[in-house]
């Protein structure tokens, strides 16, 4: 029995072994695809930043107001975030080819429907990002045009516009990620509509006079009481 | 030159009939039919007058009128085609047009006439404003014979004005480019003014005006590059300036193409201003600006309300503006009430050029910076008046010329805060 | 020659005006003569002028340079006698070059005998043959002439003690018209030249004959029905004979000179001349295309009769004061040069001795509608002697060689009746009839083919003229047309080469033939024709339909 014992076992170290044999090299590739790939990802990051800073960057993020942002949630410059991510990105390329090299079954569809998945997340990343820049942009835009219209409550209809357009993003980038499609959608319509039947009461009921001096301003050509004290600037 | 392709093969024959002239008048304009015929009547008059014997042409570049401005000026010319009764003159007078757009943009306009004038190898080149109807045919004469004669090479209006009128002039772009660029050129923004043909063509030339074709404020750019360039400039009275009508609305876009063209000019001429101190005299030909006293109903409460409503609504975005400290100061202010309200001096001037620091670095989008403007300056509007209230023509200048001080005062205070990195 | 032969022989003439004196010397006594005259007229044949207008070489004083007559019915000694006037009639004849005389009306000298008698007492026959009274202040507000010599136009007489009427200088007394016997006189007198043969008169001082109390003493009614009566008188006993109106005047009050056909022939375009000089500064067509236009329409048989320069100076009388200024200004910097509202100076001198220039003046001259006259020696691009006081600066003697006298004379330089010009730019040598006979393109040989040309065509001198308008104002142009023939004149009147798009569009289809190269150029389309010129150029075209 002692026999059978040592020989099932020693047949199991063997067959260990020989597992260990068989995927060895390929672990040995993949660690070695890993530090290759950690090495190309570091050098592409390296080129693109130095691209980055020549092209200043920084400026043009600034510019749109993607530094506020970033900086916001405590993330570095936008040159640094894209060359980090880019980085992340190569590298994780490399990692997951090394894993396909392991040939294990199962994790090579994974890993297949992983990368198919990666573009869309990256694409759903990029609208969310442009996203927030565009509702910032245009919530400001609307503030200041409202504060020298001297329309009442600018604060509020800024906060609307900001969120109509986050409203907005939020439903397509669901709906690139493919997460609840069908829920979001109506949820999107349902928040939208209501938004602006919102905004349609408000404005309508409150600022129809506005909305009446408005037209005759434009179509009859009537000047204000508060026109007519306005002072020429230049 | 790209001039050539940008003016119409039209306009080029044009040109080419009209041949070499040594003044020219430059008028812009868009659906000014109502009042376009007596100005060319004066221009003509001021021309037949003052310079019967030279060449002279005016040149009409129009933005898409439809009431008939252009024809209503090219009628005006006088020629041996149609005998002008009442009317002697030694020459042709050529009143040519051109559209040179659908829609009016000022900047095409002038850089159509400048180009126009550099063409003709001009000597002297005006241009007047369709819009200043109380013209005489004098100021043809004020504004060309310190070029023509005397070899300066630019003419800055003056007028006699409201002490309540171009209060943007007079509290930030008179003070600013006295402080910055060391001119003291008291209508900074110049509706009519006159120019030599170097002044012209070197402007023409120049890369950076290129790349802001296409917004307005070109006259702004005209009288900076000229004082940058080391040009000769001096003002001539004019007399009195019409008010303009202007509504409520019309504040941002003014602001735009002034005090916008002014700080994106700050960013390209500061190797110029920064390394100037102090101000010079601009010699003045004619009378003294004068300023005119009359009592003018202005709706103050309204200024103060708006400058209060613009500092609570706008705080995020002054935050990114302006200095904290400044900032508070601002948010002290809109608590005061109307008798109490004062936006001195001083942080007037540090908002002006906190507002221009902010600009250079882009904090956040142009435009948006020079609209958060517009509210702030409305509280300015509000104390200059009653400071001014009661004032006679000589406190007013005190009260203008204390305000240039200051702005010359903390100029350091502007290229310290240039050159930070926030 | 046979006068009735052609009518209207003016309209198709070349005039060319010269003064005796200046002329040719034949007898060595250092002025110029008749005989002397007579030796040169197949040079004036080459030219190609088919008439002479001689000045005054009547008996004279000569304080006004021969217009102060002291006898109507002979020739001043210094210049031959009546016999040899004859021969310059007949020999001008034979080379069908028509003779025009000069019959000052107005004045005579103060040495006349008549003049003699009539101051002599107040009871003298001839007392009322001038115009006489007590006091200086009759006529006033009548503008003075000469206003560089004369303060008033009355002048004292010690002799009969009473002031004397004067347009002119103190020594030229006004004839009385208001006298039949005056008028029949003078009738006489120009009876007497006719007879002899002279084709025409140009009768000088026509404004002034008659006076009226209130009024500016010119124009007036009175004055135009005796020259009526004169010319009524020609017509019937001298039929194709011409008088010529010598009246500075604005064109609207030259127009009653030509009344309906029954007062002057000709008349001189004052106000045209300077204002072509004007335009040609400027360079601008204005001042020539407005006052044409306010030219008013003469009768059919009448003619209009343009010059460049004359024996006076360039008259600015008939311009504003602007205008004035402008001419003084461009063309008479050095005030020497002014005299009298004018500008004494050559045609040469005036252009700066631009050849270009010249050129364009004279096609000019020739091309616009009228008679032209050629002053003496312009033909040859003389020069002026400003030192020579009054007038005299543009009567030196005539350039005919770079030798003895300028060919002139074979006097002693001293005795000439005035210096000949020897600077070295317009001096003998360098400008005299010789010498361009010789060169192909001197001035002289440029005129003769330019009056050649003129001559090619009566449309020049019968046809009508309608002004093109192109947007470039330094080109003149303009229609000369004639029953069907039609030619194009174009003139570039700036110093810079032009191009000018011309609205040709009526002849359409029609070649452009360049008159002086006989040359094609391209035919008429529906887009306005393009032409270049050069500086100062001028286009001749004759337009043919092929």
């Amino acid at each position: 029995m002692r026999e059978m014992i040592i020989s099932e076992l020693s047949q199991a170290v063997h067959d260990l072994a020989r597992g260990f044999a068989h995927y060895l090299p390929r672990l040995i590739v993949m660690l070695v695809i890993a530090c290759v790939g950690w090495l190309i990802a570091y050098v592409v990051k390296v080129i693109l930043r130095s691209i980055l800073r020549l092209v200043k960057f920084d400026r043009l993020a600034e510019n749109a107001g993607a530094s506020q942002m970033l900086s916001k949630v405590a993330l570095p410059s936008a040159t640094e975030v894209l060359s980090r991510f880019v980085f992340w990105l190569t590298w994780l390329g490399f990692l997951l080819l090394g894993v396909s090299v392991l040939g294990i079954l199962g994790l090579q569809e994974q890993t297949a429907r992983f990368f198919l998945f990666l573009p869309r997340l990256f694409a759903a990343m990029l609208i969310l990002f442009f996203g927030l820049l565009a509702a910032g942009f245009a919530a400001r835009a609307a503030l200041l045009a409202a504060v020298n219209a001297n329309v009442p409550s600018p604060k509020l209809l800024s906060l609307a516009v900001r969120s109509i357009i986050l409203v907005f993003v939020l439903s397509v980038v669901f709906e690139e990620l493919g997460v609840a499609e069908q829920t979001m959608l109506v949820a999107f319509g349902i928040a939208f509509g209501a938004l602006m039947l919102g905004l349609a009461i408000a404005f309508g009921l409150g600022g129809r006079h506005m909305a009446r001096r408005f037209l005759e301003e434009k179509f009859v050509r009537v000047r204000k009481e508060q026109d007519e004290d306005e002072l020429s600037p230049l | 030159m790209e001039e050539e392709n940008f003016l119409t093969d039209d306009f080029l024959r044009q040109l080419i009939d009209v041949g070499e002239a040594d003044i020219l008048v430059g008028l812009p304009t868009h659906n000014n039919a109502k009042s376009i015929g007596a100005i060319v009547q004066t221009i003509r008059n001021g021309i037949l007058r003052s310079f019967p014997r030279e060449r002279a042409v005016i040149i009409n570049a129009d933005g898409g009128s439809r009431d008939g401005t252009r024809e209503l000026i090219t009628g005006l010319s006088i020629s041996d085609v149609r005998p002008v009764s009442g009317v002697y003159a030694l020459r042709t007078l050529h009143a040519i047009s051109t559209q040179y757009a659908t829609t009016p943009r000022n900047s095409d306009a002038l850089r159509t006439i400048l180009s126009a004038a550099e063409l003709l190898r001009v000597k002297a080149c005006i241009v007047i404003s369709p819009e200043s109807e109380a013209i005489t045919p004098e100021w043809i004469s004020s504004l060309i014979r310190p070029v023509y004669y005397e070899n300066f090479d630019l003419v800055a209006p003056t007028y006699c004005r409201h002490k309540f009128d171009g209060l943007l002039t007079t509290n930030l772009l008179y003070p600013m480019v006295r402080a910055l660029y060391g001119a003291r050129i008291r209508e900074a923004y110049m509706s009519e003014f006159g120019f030599s043909g170097r002044l012209g063509s070197q402007f023409l030339g120049q890369n950076q005006w290129r790349d802001a074709i296409g917004e307005n404020g070109t006259e702004l750019r005209l009288m900076l590059a000229a004082v940058t360039g080391g040009f000769r400039i001096c003002q001539s009275f004019l007399g009195k300036k019409d008010p303009v009508e202007r509504r409520a609305a019309d504040l941002v876009p003014t602001l735009r193409q002034s005090v916008g063209v002014l700080f994106s000019a700050l960013e390209s001429d500061f190797a110029a201003w920064s390394a100037i101190s102090g101000s010079q005299d601009v010699p003045t030909n004619g009378n003294d600006p004068e300023v005119l006293l009359d009592p003018l109903r202005v709706n103050r409460k309204r200024l103060r309300e708006m400058f209060v409503k613009g500092v609570s609504d706008l705080e995020s975005v002054f935050q990114s503006i302006l200095t904290p400290s400044t900032l508070a100061d601002l948010n002290r202010i809109a608590t005061l009430d109307e008798e109490q309200f004062n936006y001195p001096a001083e942080l007037w001037v540090k908002t002006v050029y906190e507002f221009a620091a902010a600009y250079r670095k882009s904090v956040i989008n142009r435009d948006h910076i020079i609209q958060a403007l517009a509210p702030l300056f409305r509280g300015r509007v509000f104390t200059f008046i009653v400071e001014n209230r009661n004032g006679s023509a000589n406190d007013v200048a005190k009260n203008i010329e204390g305000l240039c001080l200051e702005f010359e005062r903390l100029k350091p205070y502007l290229l310290d805060i240039w050159k930070s990195k926030e | 020659m046979n006068p009735n032969k052609d009518a209207l022989w003016y309209k198709d003439a070349i005039i060319y005006q010269v003064h005796v004196r200046t002329f040719h010397d034949s007898n060595a006594d250092g002025i110029g003569d008749f005989l002397g005259l007579e030796e040169k007229l197949d040079y004036l044949k080459e030219l190609g002028v088919t008439a002479i207008w001689l000045m005054p070489f009547a008996p004279s004083p000569l304080r006004d340079d021969g217009y102060d007559i002291s006898d109507y019915n002979s020739v001043h000694p210094s210049y031959g006698t009546l016999a040899d006037f004859r021969k310059v009639l007949d020999s001008a004849h034979q080379r069908d070059i028509r003779v025009i005389v000069e019959m000052v009306l107005n004045h005579t000298s103060d040495q006349h005998p008549w003049f003699q008698e009539a101051r002599s007492s107040q009871n003298n026959p001839r007392r009322d043959w001038y115009v006489w009274s007590d006091t200086d202040n009759r006529y006033n507000g009548t503008r003075i002439i000469f206003l560089d010599t004369e303060k008033s136009n009355w002048a004292w007489d010690p002799t009969s003690k009473s002031f004397y009427w004067h347009r002119f200088f103190s020594h030229q007394p006004d004839l009385n018209y208001d006298n039949p016997e005056v008028r029949e006189q003078m009738w006489e007198v120009m009876k007497f030249w006719l007879e002899m043969g002279v084709d025409g008169f140009r009768l000088d001082a026509v404004p002034y004959l008659v006076e009226r109390e209130g009024t500016n003493c010119e124009n007036l009614p009175e004055t135009h029905n005796i020259l009526k009566e004169l010319r009524r008188k020609l017509d019937e006993h001298f039929p194709g004979r011409m008088l010529l109106a010598e009246a500075n005047q604005w064109p609207a009050d030259l127009r009653p000179y030509f009344g309906d056909a029954d007062e002057f022939h000709m008349a001189f375009h004052f106000p045209l001349m300077p204002r072509m000089f004007m335009g040609l500064k400027l360079e601008d067509r204005k001042p020539i295309t407005e006052i044409l236009q306010q030219t008013p329409e003469i009768p059919p048989s009448c003619q209009w009769s343009l010059f460049l320069r004359n024996h006076d100076e360039l008259t600015l009388e008939m311009v504003t004061d602007l205008e004035r200024d402008y001419m003084y200004d461009m063309y008479a910097q050095d005030k020497t040069m002014r005299l009298n509202l004018g500008i004494r100076r050559r045609l040469a001198p005036l252009l700066n001795n631009d050849r270009r220039r010249i050129e364009l003046m004279n096609s000019m001259l020739m091309s616009l509608p009228g008679t032209p006259i050629i002053y003496y020696g312009d033909e040859i691009g003389m020069g002026d002697n400003i030192s020579l006081g009054d007038r005299n600066g543009v009567r030196t003697p005539m350039q005919w060689s770079g030798g003895w006298n300028a060919g002139f004379s074979t006097a002693d330089p001293e005795r000439l009746y005035a210096p000949i010009i020897h600077d070295p730019v317009y001096g003998y040598p360098a400008v005299n009839v010789a010498s361009q006979r010789e060169s192909e393109h001197s001035l002289f040989q440029w005129m003769r083919r330019l009056i050649a040309v003129r001559k090619s065509s009566a449309v020049f001198g019968r046809g009508s003229i309608e002004f093109l308008y192109p947007a470039n104002h330094r080109i003149l142009a303009y229609w000369r047309r004639l029953g069907n023939e039609t030619v194009l004149i174009v003139n570039n009147l700036s110093n810079a080469a032009q191009a000018v798009e011309l609205d040709l569009g009526r002849y359409k289809g029609n070649v452009l033939i360049e008159m002086f190269g006989n040359n094609l150029f391209p035919r008429v389309r529906d887009l306005p024709y393009l032409l270049t010129l050069g500086p100062y150029q001028s286009y001749w075209f004759r337009l043919r339909r092929v």
